[in-house]
């Protein structure tokens, strides 16, 4: 016979509490002309959701648990990661909490979604996979992202990815894999979350070069002090780009950027990343064989 | 508890509620087109199913409605009920000793909530597949009378997989307690469920003498606790 207490009606109550948690900072988000979507209560007054959601500049609303509807203006977005930062009118109750333990595969998770006013909805699964960095286009690269067996419904794009305490993995989003639903982990979404509601939008930097990865000889890894099998050989230098006022040549080698090193474009994206952006900063190349360091003022992506 | 200690207890309690389910499942025949599931809700051979399963047999079909019990037992089955609207009939055998499944209290459940539906999917006997809750709500369904006259049934979505051979089987609880009548697969991913708080009233309704083909009134508020 079942008994009434045991661990699957334990695990059971544990589910539902996990969802109330997080239920109670899962929020619609009206800002397209299709249903609406979901967005997370970052913060008392700050709401992060999908970039590809928030279709319109304006007459944008957030329905929160208790189903009132409070207008939101947009204070931030970030299309390379697919975020938005949505500022409420009105506070909202409760916020989110964040995973404090980096996620692991296999890990319970649930996907939420409140896609309108007639509650939260929930769907089961489990951590199936940890992948990364991955290249968004606009010059965008995610570091991370989650993937799960657990179904995305319509709607639930910007909706959290909960563990089993009812805090957040990370937010799930159809708009950055053609339509597949990839997870952005919490601590990469809180971190852009952080600097939208500083800056409005994510700083990213360009050079202005077109490369192609290139093996380096243990001879010039000697000259490098380092390992490293391979740098980025500049096949093209655009004109008037920081690249070609910073002196790069086509021909160059780069293998590190502000003394990161560089073996492949998505390590150069992760580089071009943030604080480099409008300051002068160590290009180190290779040239006739050559280490050299030069000095480039780093520009920014438009 | 260690964790391999609490996923053994997980396992038996997860098999304890598989094998309780499916001493309370039939399978429905319509004696055309294949066959659903039915649950044994109540002693003296009362039999739940969908609507959709036992149609196929209205008018005058030479094939009448049978039941293959538990024990593997063939009985004929005759239609009590049946209300197109909530996707429900209700049948009875003439036998003793069937198994009642657990009902459970479908006005207290809640999203998150872990759940299973047996049935027999492309024909597979007493398949188990399990998952949460997903949703709470209402479906707009015709009442019989009309493309106009739309009557709001309460429903339960769940993250269970679900295919043809579901239709009629129960979706259970944790503790094995029956949910809801498992109904119809809403894109592939999302199964729909009637709650058993629908289907008591559906069957009391049945049993009361009342009419059987109209066994709701319109309901506007919607709450899933106020049906009926």
């Amino acid at each position: 016979m079942t008994n009434e207490n045991n661990t699957l009606t334990a695990l059971s109550d544990a589910m539902v509490a996990a969802v109330e948690k997080a239920g109670a900072a899962t929020v619609a988000v009206n800002a397209r002309r299709r249903m609406p979507a979901s967005g997370v209560v970052y913060s008392p007054d700050l709401v992060l959701t999908a970039d590809h959601v928030v279709e319109r500049e304006d007459d944008i609303s957030v329905t929160l648990p208790d189903g009132s509807t409070v207008p939101a203006t947009i204070a931030g977005r970030d299309p390379s990661s697919d975020l938005a930062l949505l500022r409420l009118d009105i506070p909202a109750a409760a916020s989110a909490e964040k995973a404090s333990a980096p996620a692991r595969v296999g890990q319970l998770v649930l996907a939420l979604g409140r896609p309108g006013s007639d509650g939260i909805q929930a769907s089961l699964g489990v951590i199936s996979a940890i992948g990364g960095p991955v290249r968004t286009g606009r010059g965008g690269l995610l570091e991370q992202y989650l993937r799960t067996d657990a179904i995305p419904y319509p709607g639930f794009s910007g909706g959290p990815l909960v563990d089993a305490s009812g805090r957040v993995a990370g937010i799930n989003t159809s708009g950055l894999a053609r339509g597949a639903s990839l997870t952005i982990p919490a601590a990469l979404a809180w971190g852009l979350a952080d600097t939208l509601a500083k800056h409005g939008h994510i700083r990213r930097g360009y050079l202005g070069v077109r490369s192609q990865p290139a093996s380096i000889t243990t001879a010039q890894q000697s000259s490098l002090g380092r390992e490293q099998g391979s740098g980025l050989l500049l096949v093209g230098v655009e004109s008037g780009s920081p690249a070609e006022a910073g002196g790069l040549l086509v021909g160059d080698i780069i293998v590190a950027i502000a003394g990161q090193p560089v073996s492949d474009p998505d390590e150069l994206a992760a580089s071009l990343a943030g604080p480099v952006v409008g300051v002068p900063t160590p290009v180190e190349v290779l040239r006739g064989g050559r280490l050299e360091t030069i000095a480039v003022t780093i520009g920014e992506r438009k | 508890m260690n964790a391999l200690s609490f996923a053994v207890s997980l396992d038996e309690a997860m098999a304890d509620v598989a094998h309780r389910v499916q001493r309370s499942l039939v399978v429905v025949h319509n004696g055309k087109r294949g066959a659903g599931a039915g649950v044994i809700w109540r002693a003296g051979g009362f039999i739940v199913t969908n609507y959709h399963v036992v149609a196929h047999r209205r008018g005058r079909s030479p094939h009448p409605l049978h039941a293959t019990l538990p024990d593997g037992q063939e009985l004929p089955a005759r239609l009590l009920a049946e209300a197109e609207h909530l996707d429900l009939a209700l049948l009875q055998v003439e036998t003793v000793g069937l198994q009642p499944a657990l009902i459970a209290d479908s006005q207290s459940m809640k999203v998150g909530q872990i759940v299973f539906a047996v049935g027999h999917p492309w024909g597979q006997l007493g398949y188990v597949t399990s998952g949460v809750i997903s949703s709470l709500g209402t479906a707009q369904s015709g009442n019989g009378h009309g493309a106009s006259a739309q009557i709001s049934v309460p429903i339960v979505r769940s993250d269970v997989l679900l295919a043809p051979g579901n239709s009629g089987g129960p979706l259970v609880d944790a503790a094995g307690g029956v949910l809801g009548i498992n109904t119809m697969v809403v894109g592939g991913d999302q199964g729909v469920a009637i709650p058993s708080h629908v289907v008591e009233s559906f069957i009391s309704q049945a049993l009361g003498g009342r009419p059987t083909q109209d066994s709701g009134e319109p309901v506007t508020d919607k709450k899933a606790g106020d049906w009926m």
